[in-house]
């Protein structure tokens, strides 16, 4: 059995960001994908905030390629006839160093790759790992394509549906209420008419969120990104919704009805269709965590669960580079014991506590809890466009004042449902 | 037994997309490999090479990104590799590209074959084989989907679609084969991870004396025109199948 120092799981983002910290640091690292390429089976929705992970990776972000700085920030709550859309543009996302940027992962997880290789790391792809393989407790290799290679340390990187966590027997098998499923197509337009179309100049971009009908009730939302000559568009829906939804909705129908809303379509008109992916998302919060460590093996990314929802967007990718970053630190410091133990591993867990990964866990404990409410997926739009629309119509009675038009929409009982969801949001 | 196997550096076919308004395939971004019947060729010579014993040794003229691609020839069994580099290489054409291999080949002091795949995944002119033959003053045998060596001959099946013609020559000659004579294998993950340690002599076309000129212009490269009879059948099934048999019987495509 061939012997390596570290053997990373799944080329992502936390395993490709795990394999550039070691192979600088000169550790033999072998990074195995079961893809084509580096982000041949990733997905995001499209944003990557840099500011938590410019110290994670500082030397990577002035040639990474990315697609657009977001400096608008567009939220709609959609009804089935009508939708309210709240856009902020602010000029000091405009000025660099810019705080979020749209990406496309088949691009970005590519490039991340090829540096990880100049830097020394050993890429395998179009291998699936099946098992790892475990002495008197201890991790101590894999096994891809039917051979056994050996490592002090695996990191496992392997996505949301992480095999190796499961059977390391990290964590049981998911649990549906933990998960979400998201959809996106990635729709080219031409540079300019993308630019016309979202009033944009030069490389600024939009990052546009939906809720409301068009998830039908269920958990969740819709997305739309602009990159620098495509459109992300696409939606997240809760997987436990979904399977009690009655009568049970096919979710590619979903963004198919989504697609086709006028709002939607006028956006996209013209534009072709040129990937189409489809992802699960662990949505668990803090609770859906795995164990993070053990005997010879490390959890990053997905794999362990670092996705949160934070109610207004997802995020992931950050957790994914920073947890990635910390696992390669922590197999520093445990070769400087020379144990790789689950003891000596341990100081993973006490750095991921000390940075904004589990403290953002933490922080938003509440948030999958408070997500959950069905109002904000269903009342709240509604009641947005009942009022939005009588704010605008004028019929041929007298015009009513907006507290009676308010007022109209919403009983005693509706506002203090209201209010409590309120506080149940101010809490997270 | 040294042999030779020229593979060429392609884009992705599986990866390519076309365009739909302009017809134009999308090149931008998409992985490079190694060509198809490229690789049926080299699985061809490892098989030799396990019987007999010997070197595969991998010759390649490409772009920039060929010392990286060609880890995917050292991983399915080639020991060494012989590239010539230069991003004037994308585009050229057979003369070009055979002349360059030409070069490369004159490197190695001793072989009794060179292999190489009927033509390439993306021009398919299948004139690199032949060129090379004629450059190199060697016997050439094309078309091949079986092939036997024994001592200093060579016993070659060639496919010619109608019938099937038996060839000896005797070594070296140059062979070009079908994707039939085999099926490659996939290499193993330390087969993958050996092969970024397998020796690679790294050219420049003026190291080698090697001159690219352009003989071809491409003038435009779409894809075939897909017209679709947008034709909708929705008055139910009653009188859908009649109007569809019709319609079909209509385009020449069912008969009574």
């Amino acid at each position: 059995m061939d012997k390596f120092d570290v053997i990373i799981v799944g080329a992502g983002l936390a395993g490709l960001s795990a394999a550039y910290t070691l192979a600088q640091a000169g550790i033999e690292v072998v990074v195995i994908e079961r893809g084509d390429y580096p982000g041949a089976k990733n997905v995001t929705g499209g944003r990557l905030y840099v500011n938590p992970v410019r110290q994670y990776l500082p030397d990577i972000w002035d040639e990474a390629p990315l697609e657009r700085h977001v400096t608008n920030e567009l939220l709609t709550m959609m009804s089935s006839e009508n939708s309210t859309t709240i856009r902020f543009r602010s000029e000091k996302f405009n000025r660099p160093p810019y705080h979020s940027y749209t990406v496309l992962r088949a691009t970005f997880d590519r490039w991340l790759a090829s540096r990880a290789e100049e830097a020394g790391a050993m890429l395998v792809t179009k291998n699936l790992v099946d098992d790892i393989i475990k002495e008197n407790g201890r991790v101590i290799g894999v096994v891809a394509g039917g051979e056994e290679l050996g490592a002090d340390v695996v990191i496992a990187c392997d996505g949301a549906l992480s095999l190796i966590t499961e059977k390391a027997g990290l964590r049981s098998p998911g649990d549906p209420k933990n998960y979400a499923v998201g959809l996106k197509e990635v729709i080219e337009l031409p540079r300019e008419t993308l630019e016309d179309r979202f009033g944009l100049t030069g490389d600024e971009g939009v990052a546009q969120l939906f809720m409301g009908s068009l998830t039908q009730g269920c958990f969740g939302g819709g997305f739309l990104y602009t990159n620098k000559s495509s459109i992300s568009l696409g939606m997240v829906v809760g997987i436990k919704d979904l399977m009690e939804k009655k009568p049970p909705v096919e979710v590619p129908n979903l963004l198919d009805d989504f697609k086709e809303r006028p709002e939607i379509a006028a956006l996209i008109r013209g534009g072709e269709q040129v990937e189409y992916s489809a992802h699960v998302i662990p949505e668990g919060g803090i609770d859906g965590l795995t164990t993070l460590f053990s005997d010879g093996l490390l959890v990053a990314g997905d794999a362990a669960g670092f996705s949160l929802n934070m109610g207004i967007t997802v995020r992931g990718m950050e957790f994914a580079i920073a947890s990635g970053v910390m696992a390669a630190r922590a197999v520093q410091q445990a070769r400087e014991r020379h144990d790789f133990s689950a003891a000596s591993l341990a100081c993973y867990q006490q750095m991921l506590e000390e940075s904004f990964v589990l403290q953002d866990f933490k922080t938003f404990r509440h948030a999958p809890h408070f997500l959950e409410n069905p109002r904000l997926f269903s009342f709240y739009p509604q009641f947005a466009g009942r009022v939005m629309e009588e704010v605008f119509t004028f019929g041929e009675g007298p015009k009513a004042k907006l507290s009676d038009t308010v007022r109209k929409h919403l009983s005693f009982g509706e506002a203090w449902r209201i209010a409590r969801d309120l506080w149940g949001g101010l809490k997270i | 037994m040294n042999i030779i196997v020229c593979v060429k550096q392609t884009v992705d076919l599986q990866q390519v997309r076309v365009r739909k308004e302009t017809r134009e395939p999308v090149f931008d971004n998409v992985p490079l490999t190694i060509g198809n019947i490229d690789k049926n060729a080299l699985e061809e010579a490892v098989r030799i090479r396990e019987k007999v014993g010997g070197k595969v040794i991998a010759v390649s003229a490409g772009s920039e990104q060929l010392a990286d691609t060609i880890k995917e020839a050292l991983a399915m069994g080639a020991d060494e590799a012989i590239l010539v580099v230069s991003p004037e290489f994308e585009g050229a054409d057979s003369g070009v590209a055979a002349a360059a291999l030409a070069k490369a080949i004159g490197r190695v002091e001793d072989y009794s074959l060179i292999l190489l795949g009927e033509g390439s995944a993306d021009n398919y002119s299948g004139q690199v084989g032949p060129r090379l033959a004629e450059i190199l003053g060697l016997p050439q045998v094309t078309y091949v989907s079986s092939l036997e060596v024994e001592n200093d001959t060579i016993k070659a099946v060639r496919n010619l679609d109608d019938c099937f013609e038996n060839v000896e020559v005797g070594t070296p000659a140059v062979v070009s084969v079908v994707s039939e004579i085999n099926e490659p294998r996939i290499p193993s993950v330390t087969q993958i991870l050996k092969a970024g340690k397998k020796p690679k002599e790294v050219f420049k076309p003026e190291d080698l004396g090697i001159e690219i000129t352009r003989s071809i212009d491409t003038l435009s490269n779409l894809a075939p025109e897909q017209d679709r009879k947008r034709i909708l059948f929705q008055e139910g099934a009653d009188k859908d199948v009649a109007s569809l048999a019709a319609a079909l019987e209509a385009e020449g495509l069912v008969r009574r």
